[in-house]
């Protein structure tokens, strides 16, 4: 058998389908040549290249089933069988003859675009086609090896790419643990892929050869074909929404939009909206009740200076810091007032005061009930500062930069400053490296006498490793778990979540050690990126950003055993609150979308089944 | 004997109007439920793989079909002209689509309720899409009328869509409204930009008129058949 007879009558067998893919893959970068070139800025092409080798594993597809369909219809396979010709040597010719045209082909446009970039436009083109010719390489190989077995160009093409698109979004479906296979390659995992779009073709292509050998011929119906194919989206898109949507959402309440951020905090065991309404579940359904008949407008956010030139500063940034006494309800809040120097980069805070303030709920507003002067915690008070505060039991600890105030609150309409302390440990925060999961570490024990060993193993753990955030919410949750006497607590890194053990303590330190990671799968890492927002709450890890929130089991076998996953694109979750039947109440904003025309924001708040 | 024949095709092809109408519904329940984006991309991202997928599911085997199975022969024999024939598998055919897209709109409009889309809204979009698939499949019968396979027709269509894309590009980069007017994919667009709407209706009716008699004179005008 000649070689070279087998690729001539290949080439020439293939010789439209190869000038019409030339056609439609060159298409659009000649265009964007000509208008280019009609604009006078030269005949060359920039973006369109890029785009029309995206479309390369469809035309390359095409050429595969093109390449052997001539050859296995009934009456020329007979022919072909007849003849003593080696089916294995002819399959290969076949397929590589075919690959090696579809890849000239795909190579066009880019020679194109980078001649006429080097002549034309000097300031040359950056090109990044890999990814879609590898993908082509494969879909070549599937389309190949369906026609062989199916025999139909049509159906063999619409089987060939709906197996490639199977494999390639198979990895985004599974939960798989891709830590140890995977390298970063701009933001993205791209280990698995690659070594899916590699094996996949030698695999189609082995499987072709068996195929043609023993005539392996499957008799195929379009209805059957096309049910199988919905079906098997179907199939993907339940495993895609198990992954990231199997929070149930048990009832949506649209509510008032207002200025500035939508807050949920805590007052006792219920929630409580914005500073004026409890939120109240009934049946799961959200109904917003105003505080005892009053005020209608909550905590304003944005407080003005009573003095010119002053701005404010509060802790907590949003929301406050409640507490019952009786059928009273007061708030709690850390004011620190400042005034700039210089303007834009060079623009300077210099913080001069800082006030604890309470304030009691009245019919009217939230006043102002009792004021303690804690400016002498500010020692360095230039450009940034750091807040925080958190009650336990009837003790208020807030801390102001390296320096915190231990204030009773028996009676929040009288706080009395029981001990004011400097800590250097508090001084700067301190990341955790890699290195830190590989020995043991220490921590300072925060000093403060007048609470319980617990919570202070608590509040170091969270000034340590939450204090530096301008948005911690130390006032409300932490990140640490305790659990039959043992501490652990979690840390979100940029592609994983890492869990610490406490592993004992003295009276200055508390040492701890990496206990285990749970890395983000790759749906995870796109839908999320940047979970600021975190904490603990009866041993589940929340963790959320602008539109993700995921819930991980953090007691189960010293794993991170992922419960849940919500996700919303184009929304901002502003806040979310764990009730006491372990509901989630999430509140959100709606941000329009230019595609809607619409200015309108809204807000809603969604209380959600936490998941088990 | 149109009305027999109307009958003949809509049993022949009311598979399609189950798989499509079916798959249409459970994808949009199951989207709309999750909600991983808005509903309004999510109404986007369903008529969009609506309109290319139903008038590919439709243009299959409408025509080749009944030559890749031998039996044009026997529907050329009955006494009737060729035109009805056409136009039987042609008025079939747009009925499908149009209840296709009919009840995924409803369903939307349905599922979104109280949400954050405004009213109507989804089913307008979902609606202008489907009006555009109606074009590109009219545009499929003028060029794939004559398919003798599934094959030739996927070409046909797929030629169509490629073919009106590159248009769409072209006058959308070198800013030619009066070809963007006849793009098919301009209608579906009409919600979202700034397309004038009115321009756009009557430049497509005549050219959708067009291309429908042409489709009719080629399939009347097919010779060789076997």
């Amino acid at each position: 058998m000649r070689v070279s007879g087998i690729i001539h009558q290949q080439i020439c067998q293939l010789k439209w389908h190869l000038l019409a893919c030339l056609g439609l893959i060159m298409v659009l970068p000649v265009e964007e040549a000509i208008v280019n070139l009609k604009e006078g800025d030269g005949f060359f092409t920039t973006a369109m290249t890029s785009l029309a080798v995206m479309f390369s594993p469809l035309l390359t597809g095409l050429i595969a089933c093109a390449n052997v369909q001539g050859d296995l219809n009934e009456k020329r396979y007979i022919f072909w069988r007849s003849k003593p010709a080696d089916v294995k040597l002819l399959i290969t010719l076949k397929f590589f003859t075919g690959l090696v045209a579809s890849l000239l082909i795909i190579a066009c446009p880019v020679v194109f675009a980078i001649l006429s970039n080097i002549i034309w436009n000097g300031e040359g083109i950056d090109i990044f086609v890999p990814l879609p010719i590898t993908i082509a390489i494969m879909t070549y190989s599937l389309c190949f090896a369906c026609n062989v077995v199916v025999r139909k160009t049509a159906r063999a093409w619409l089987i060939g790419m709906l197996t490639g698109c199977f494999l390639l979004v198979l990895p985004f479906m599974l939960p798989l643990n891709l830590r140890d296979f995977v390298s970063d390659i701009m933001f993205l995992k791209f280990g698995f892929y690659l070594t899916i779009i590699l094996v996949a073709p030698a695999a189609a292509f082995i499987f072709a050869l068996y195929a043609a050998k023993h005539d392996w011929h499957l008799r195929t119906n379009l209805k059957s074909l096309l049910w199988i194919g919905a079906g098997l989206a179907f199939i993907l898109l339940m495993l895609f929404s198990s992954q990231v949507a199997n929070i149930k959402v048990l009832h949506e309440k649209e509510i008032e939009t207002s200025f500035g951020r939508n807050t949920l905090d805590y007052a006792g065991s219920r929630a409580v909206f914005q500073g004026y309404s409890y939120v109240d579940i009934d049946k799961n359904s959200i109904s917003l009740n105003n505080i005892s008949g009053g005020p209608e407008f909550g905590i304003d956010d944005n407080l003005t200076s009573r003095v010119e030139g002053y701005y404010v500063r509060r802790y907590p940034n949003s929301g406050r810091l409640y507490k019952n006494v009786g059928d009273d309800i007061y708030s709690f809040a850390i004011h620190a007032y400042y005034h700039t120097e210089g303007k834009g980069p060079s623009l300077k805070r210099f913080y001069e005061k800082v006030y604890l303030r309470s304030y009691k709920h009245t019919d009217k507003s939230w006043m102002p009930v009792c004021e303690l002067d804690i400016s002498d915690c500010l020692t360095d008070n230039i450009n940034s500062i750091r807040l925080a505060m958190r009650m336990i039991d009837n003790r208020l600890i807030a801390i102001v930069n390296d320096s915190y105030v231990v204030v009773d609150t028996t009676d929040p309409g009288e706080l009395k400053l029981i001990d004011k302390k400097k800590l250097d440990a508090l001084k700067k925060y301190i990341r955790l490296t890699y290195m830190d999961r590989q020995k043991e570490f220490a921590i300072p024990l925060v000093p403060v006498e007048e609470i319980g060993l617990e919570e202070r193993i608590k509040l170091s753990i969270d000034l340590n490793y939450w204090y530096y955030g301008f948005r911690n919410e130390i006032n409300e949750s932490s990140i640490v778990d305790v659990h039959d006497g043992k501490f652990s607590f979690f840390i979100v890194d940029f592609d994983d979540i890492v869990r610490f053990d406490v592993t004992r303590w003295d009276d200055e330190k508390v040492y701890c050690k990496f206990s285990t990671l749970r890395p983000f799968t790759i749906l995870e890492s796109v839908t999320g990126h940047f979970y600021d927002d975190k904490f603990v709450k009866n041993g589940k890890f929340y963790c959320y950003d602008d539109h993700t929130l995921m819930v991980f089991d953090v007691r189960s076998n010293s794993r991170i055993r992922k419960l849940g996953h919500f996700v919303r694109m184009d929304y901002d979750i502003e806040d979310m609150a764990v009730l006491d039947d372990g509901n989630i109440l999430l509140c959100v904003r709606w941000n329009p979308e230019f595609l809607t025309r619409s200015d309108e924001q809204k807000k809603y708040l969604y209380l959600l089944k936490n998941p088990e | 004997m149109f009305g027999m024949l109307l009958w003949k095709e809509w049993k022949e092809n009311l598979w399609k109007l189950w798989f499509c109408g079916g798959a249409s519904v459970v994808f949009t329940i199951m989207l709309f439920r999750i909600r991983i984006i808005p509903d309004f991309s999510n109404c986007i991202l369903i008529s969009f793989i609506q309109m290319f997928a139903v008038p590919v599911i439709y243009s299959l085997d409408i025509f080749s079909g009944e030559i890749s199975n031998r039996t044009v022969h026997l529907l050329f024999k009955i006494p009737v002209p060729r035109w009805m024939l056409f136009f039987s598998k042609y008025i079939v055919s747009a009925a499908g689509i149009i209840l296709i897209f009919l009840i995924s709109g409803v369903l939307m409009e349905f599922m979104a309720r109280g949400r954050e889309a405004q009213v109507l809204f989804l089913f307008a979009t979902n609606s202008l899409c489907g009006m555009a698939a109606l074009v590109l499949f009219t545009w499929f019968c003028a060029f794939g009328c004559q398919s003798r396979s599934e094959a030739d027709s996927l070409v046909a269509m797929f030629g169509v869509f490629i073919g009106w894309g590159i248009v769409f590009f072209w006058s959308s980069v070198c800013e030619v409204a009066w070809a963007e007017r006849f793009v098919p994919y301009s209608l579906s667009l009409l919600r979202i930009t700034k397309i004038g709407p009115v321009l756009t209706i009557f430049s497509q009716i005549p050219a959708f008129a067009a291309v429908l008699i042409i489709a009719c004179y080629r399939y009347v005008s097919i010779r060789r058949y076997l």
